[in-house]
């Protein structure tokens, strides 16, 4: 019990005024342990970590309290300030007095301040130091696909100075077989010729991962290849696997052949159309052409893309009627909603229905009845072309893929983000992936953006050739481990292992670097085995402790 | 300790979105007090009733929301052991209400004070049966 704690108040800049300081200081002051509490007014800005640091060094505390604003915000920045000043970055505890107390209540919360700080204090006492070390790390990186997410992330990686190994099942890269000029603004054909000729990237076709093993940082993955099997070990992994479309057309309702000519009555996809479009052979015009799409597959945005620019394309160009039904024009893509206004000024006609249209074929004539919503009643369009709509669905083999890598798929068999508005690009597991639409219902655009996400989040995990971790943060206690797997089992990003340690026994080990400190597995044990720190039950206790007592 | 609300806030989803309320100045009740855990999965019964041995009014466990466990399955062992609390409470004799689980996006501060709102008048109601 002879700690000394030295407690910070933060005042951010005069932005509390609910709290009274002078009351909060002087009470602070009579708790046991601590040493100091100095009143700060800016403790975030270069001042106020230079007034810290000094402090420190004046008057030797061996923990610190910051109480101020949220630790979502500055806690590593105070961390780093410990350690400037001699101290273990761990030794630090904050009490949010703004964000969570005198900013949502009226009148005055110095009470409420002092017990939050007391809470702090309690806790930091229990604290102990973590020491850091750097983990060697590979800066190989596995890219699973041929496609254009594959492609442009392989050259992206490869810019940075990472060697790549891009593996894909298709015969060669961007298996959709015809080679596209412009797809989307970018030259797919350049950006393929240049990973094929690169010399930091490697290209495996005809290829398929069968086995991993290992963690961030070193995963050793088996590749078969035409009946060879090799292994490669790498930093990183990430997932460009792409989707498949279907038709969901009622049977009996076949698309147009490769080569049968248009003029009779055709049912055909969007990337016929855009063939069609694209050729400069004059072809005998559709007089009407209608699309359907947004019925079966909400999820839409490519194909919403698709529709309205082949919309406007086929007005332009060949100034026939047009036709779209749909649900609904979701046009939360960039430039879609311009793309939505230009059409309908050029006079396609949007048609928004409730129900899935009933298509019928006769007289050389595509019917397709629906209910307008804004009429009120049934119409019919009878046209010479319809582009079917689409069902996209994950690309055959990402159920494979998923169990081998321990990455979880979606409820439409996608990828999982781990956070859809934080972290979409990464997986549960650390160290894997995953870009383009094989997490699902992307538009070019948004792949773009993937594409650079995983490049900035590969680079900084496995570019510098170390990662610093912070040692046995968790940690099963070996004395108490029966080794009965509940945590290996529990553990949700895969990174606990049984292993030998020396005096024979197996026990639990937890991987500094894969371990995602979510603290499940410390709940779980049932012999009470693994502790948190940081979150420890005595330090969490520690913290219930000081409430009410005013 | 009579009175106040233990609320264990887990840093993905709860306590990002208590931050976001007080960033707009929204108000609850000055009860409450948050204790920020990595997950709400780590929060363990003997946590909860330890707070209620102290004499808290209630205890809240807010994780993610269905199917959106920063942990993946961290809220779902969360409600287990809220409901096994339940029923270490009712053999105690002691109200099983006064400990809930909810679920929360970061991004909803309203939601997280009508949380806050909805335990205050749960721990009121309770309080007036006795």
């Amino acid at each position: 019990m002879n700690e000394r704690i030295g407690v910070f108040l933060c005042n951010c800049g005069g932005g509390m005024k609910n709290i009274d300081f002078d009351t909060l200081g002087a009470k602070l002051g009579h708790v046991p342990g601590v040493t100091f509490v100095e009143p700060m007014s800016n403790l975030c800005l270069a001042e106020g970590r230079d007034r810290m640091i000094s402090r420190i060094g004046e008057d030797n505390p061996d923990r610190v309290v910051v109480a101020g604003c949220s630790p979502e915000f500055q806690e590593r920045l105070f961390r780093r300030a410990l350690h400037e000043a001699g101290l273990n970055g761990q030794l630090l505890s904050m009490a949010n007095i703004r964000e969570q107390c005198s900013w949502v209540h009226d009148g005055d919360v110095t009470a409420k301040a002092v017990e939050l700080v007391k809470m702090a204090v309690n806790r930091v006492r229990l604290l102990q130091p973590l020491e850091k070390e750097e983990l060697p790390v590979r800066r190989e990186v596995l890219v699973v696909g041929g496609g254009f997410s594959a492609i442009g992330a392989a050259l992206e990686l490869s810019r940075i100075g990472l060697p790549v190994t891009v593996v894909t099942r298709e015969v060669s890269l961007d298996g959709s077989g015809e080679p596209q000029e412009d797809f989307h603004g970018c030259d797919i054909n350049a950006m393929r010729s240049a990973v094929e000729t690169d010399p930091g990237i490697s290209v495996l076709t005809s290829a398929r991962v069968v086995a991993t093993r290992g963690e961030v940082g070193d995963f050793t993955v088996a590749i078969t290849r035409e009946g060879d099997e090799t292994c490669g070990r790498y930093g990183a992994i990430v997932l460009a696997t792409g989707y498949e479309t279907g038709t969901c057309l009622a049977p009996g309702l076949n698309s147009r052949a490769e080569n049968e000519p248009i003029g009779e009555a055709s049912i055909v996809s969007q990337e016929q159309l855009s063939q069609m479009l694209r050729s400069p052979i004059t072809v005998s015009r559709p007089g009407t052409i209608a699309f359907v799409f947004d019925f079966c597959d909400e999820n839409s945005r490519f194909p919403t893309l698709a529709t309205l620019s082949n919309a406007l394309a086929a007005r332009e160009k060949w100034e026939s009627e047009v036709y779209v039904l749909c649900k609904d024009v979701k046009v939360d893509s960039e430039g879609a909603e311009h793309l939505y206004r230009e059409a309908r000024e050029c006079g396609v006609v949007f048609l928004k229905c409730e129900d899935v249209p009933r298509i019928t074929r006769a007289n050389g004539r595509v019917t397709i009845e629906a209910r307008d919503v804004y009429l009120g009643e049934e119409t019919a369009v009878s046209c010479d072309l319809l582009v079917a709509e689409e069902l996209r669905s994950p690309a055959g083999g990402t159920q494979t893929l998923s169990s081998l890598l321990g990455v979880r798929l979606d409820s439409r068999g996608f990828y999982q983000d781990e956070n859809v508005h934080l972290y979409p690009v990464s997986s549960e597991k650390k160290g894997v992936f995953t870009i383009g639409e094989c997490r699902g219902d992307l538009d070019v655009g948004r792949v773009l953006t993937d594409i650079s996400s995983v490049v900035m989040s590969v680079c900084q995990l496995v570019s510098p050739g170390k990662i610093e971790a912070e040692l046995e943060r968790v940690h099963a206690d070996p004395q108490k481990c029966v080794a009965c797997l509940t945590c290996v089992r529990v553990c949700p990003h895969g990174a606990i292992r049984l292993s030998r340690v020396e005096n024979g026994k197996e026990i639990a080990v937890i991987s500094d670097l894969a371990c995602d400190a979510c603290g499940v597995c410390a709940a779980i044990c049932p012999a009470k085995a693994i502790q948190f720190e940081g979150y420890r039950d005595d330090q969490i206790l520690a913290q219930i402790e000081a409430i009410g007592e005013a | 300790m009579n009175g106040r609300i233990i609320a264990f806030c887990c840093e993905h989803s709860a306590y990002p979105a208590a931050d976001l309320a007080g960033r707009l100045r929204l108000s609850y009740s000055g009860d409450v007090r948050i204790i920020r855990v990595p997950c709400a999965g780590q929060v363990d019964v003997i946590h909860m009733l330890k707070a209620l041995e102290k004499g808290a009014g209630a205890v809240l466990v807010v994780g993610c929301e269905d199917g959106a466990c920063h942990h993946i399955t961290g809220n779902t062992r969360a409600e287990e052991r809220v409901r096994h609390c339940h029923t270490l409470l009712d053999e105690a004799r002691i109200a099983g209400d006064r400990v809930a689980m909810y679920n929360i996006s970061p991004n909803a501060p309203h939601r997280f004070v009508r949380v806050a709102d909805e335990m205050v008048k749960t721990m009121e109601q309770t309080r007036e049966a006795r």
